[in-house]
């Protein structure tokens, strides 16, 4: 019988050594999701754009010249992404996102930019889609370029020392940008008729019926001359003074006798 | 005897009084169109390109139709003191077709203001606010009236769009297919402008941070001035006419007891 011969503190060190094999190879995992900007922005999503809400004070454990990039994937890429692959790989290309590669990596900087803790009332964010300049040039695979289609996206944080993930975060929610309609489907024609038109409308009709119906009594009924009878008014007559020869003006002569 | 003479003096006296209403009525008729119709606002592109713009051409009917009354109110004055069967006749049948003219203004202005929706100028600003290529002269024309007016309103008044900047969003324009989504979410007259006239902060303007784009729809100044200007037209000649109804009818019972 042969007693297996141990150390004394082989019982701790095989843990241990399993932690220092699991940190060498290290990817923290920060407990982090991102997320979109405030939404009383007006451009927090638009048709190729969205905005991020700066990853600040979230990446503590990290040296200062670790460079903290964007991943920008397909939903459907996220369950078997590989985070080893670097970001000017041909599959981490923007140009080709998202019809031939999954996912692509952008907007890198250093920790430094993102200093903690968060100045009260700046708004930190980061804008995703930015650059038209390199949309189609191939020579630049990080371009922050406008996103093709609405979507939807997930994002997260990848954290590199070197060419060596170091930390992560969570993936995000999908991210749905807008969709555009055609102005075509405008309707301009629904429209009613307000009240006071039809209001204004009617009375005036009336009214006007009214008055011709008048014209048309006052010329059948008194066209040639005036109704009323006695009541009617007749022109102040003009006033012609007659001249009275009276009998004492002439001398009457004795030849009438 | 007597009686009867002192209601029909009575009778003069009132048409005679209310031809004097029409008459002024008239003159302050003919300057609201005028007014109306010399566009203070500069907002006639916008309907010149609807081509819906029955407002004004009820704002210029307007403006004859009160010169009418003017004129015929000083026949009727006339008519009713001599009095004179035929020129109250003529005064009557006159002013039965002016009625005709200024009942046509007024419904006009009343049914085309209710065509002037927000979705209306909407669509009209997607389709023609910097198009590029027009298709006749005459669409080239509106698309320079809609430009200008548009880019002129949201200078002046600090708005955007009709509704808000989301317009520029959520629909597919003109503008859009010549300025891509990102450089340009809203064009940059919504920006917030300083004194040169360029945008104070263009990134925060395209972020949509609030202070330095407009984020209110210019809907309410547009649609302000053309109520005011299709209500004015209709409602103050619907007045006129309610009045000249009533001094038509005494004019006629006044002629059926006149003796030629």
């Amino acid at each position: 019988p042969h007693s297996r011969p141990r150390h004394p503190g082989t019982r701790t060190m095989l843990p241990l050594l399993l932690l220092l094999l699991a940190t060498a190879h290290g990817l923290d995992k920060v407990q982090y999701t991102p997320s979109l900007a405030s939404p009383t922005l007006g451009a927090q999503t638009t048709a190729s754009t969205f905005v991020l809400e700066q990853p600040r004070c979230v990446f503590t454990k990290v040296q200062d010249n670790t460079v903290i990039w964007l991943v920008v994937a397909t939903p459907e890429a996220v369950a078997n992404f590989n985070n080893s692959v670097g970001p000017g790989a041909p599959e981490r290309n923007f140009q080709r996102f998202p019809t031939r590669v999954p996912a692509y990596m952008t907007l890198n900087t250093t920790i430094l930019n993102y200093p903690c803790p968060k100045p009260p009332g700046e708004i930190t964010v980061l804008r995703v889609g930015s650059e038209t300049s390199c949309l189609g040039d191939d020579k630049r695979p990080t371009c922050n370029g406008p996103l093709p289609s609405p979507g939807p996206y997930r994002v997260k944080f990848l954290a590199l020392a070197g060419s060596e993930p170091v930390a992560e975060t969570n993936w995000s929610k999908p991210i749905t940008l807008r969709t555009v309609r055609q102005s075509s489907s405008i309707t301009t024609m629904d429209s009613g008729r307000s009240a006071g038109m039809i209001a204004l409308t009617s009375i005036l009709s009336i009214l006007f019926a009214i008055l011709l119906a008048g014209l048309v009594a006052m010329l059948v009924f008194c066209g040639s001359d005036a109704c009323g009878g006695s009541s009617t008014f007749s022109k102040p007559e003009a006033v012609t003074v007659q001249r009275y020869n009276t009998h004492h003006v002439y001398d009457q002569p004795a030849a009438r006798l | 005897m007597a009686k009867s003479d002192t209601g029909i003096r009575i009778l003069q006296g009132l048409l005679v009084f209310g031809n004097v209403v029409i008459g002024m009525c008239g003159i302050a008729l003919t300057a609201e169109c005028i007014f109306f119709v010399s566009d203070p606002h500069g907002l006639y592109p916008l309907l010149e390109a609807t081509e819906n713009d029955d407002i004004y051409a009820a704002a210029w009917i307007g403006i004859f139709v009160g010169f009418a009354l003017f004129a015929l109110s000083i026949l009727g004055i006339v008519g009713v003191m001599k009095p004179n069967r035929t020129l109250l006749l003529v005064y009557i049948i006159l002013m039965l077709i002016t009625y005709a003219f200024e009942m046509a203004s007024c419904i006009t202005a009343a049914t085309h203001r209710d065509f002037l929706t927000p979705n209306l100028f909407l669509k009209q600003m997607l389709e023609r606010y910097q198009k590029t290529d027009p298709v006749n002269n005459n669409d080239k024309w509106m698309i320079e009236g809609v430009t200008k007016t548009w880019d002129k309103l949201m200078l002046q008044n600090q708005c955007c769009g009709v509704r808000g900047p989301s317009d520029w969003q959520e629909y597919m324009s003109a503008f859009r297919s010549m300025h891509n989504d990102a450089d340009f979410p809203w064009p940059h007259n919504c920006c917030v402008m300083d004194a040169r006239g360029s945008p104070v902060n263009l990134d925060g303007c395209k972020l949509g941070i609030p202070g330095y784009y407009n984020s209110n729809g210019c809907y309410d100044i547009i649609s302000g001035p053309m109520n005011t200007h299709a209500w004015g037209v209709a409602w103050f000649g619907f007045a006129i006419l309610c009045w000249t109804f009533c001094v038509l009818l005494g004019t006629m019972f006044y002629w059926s007891r006149v003796e030629y």
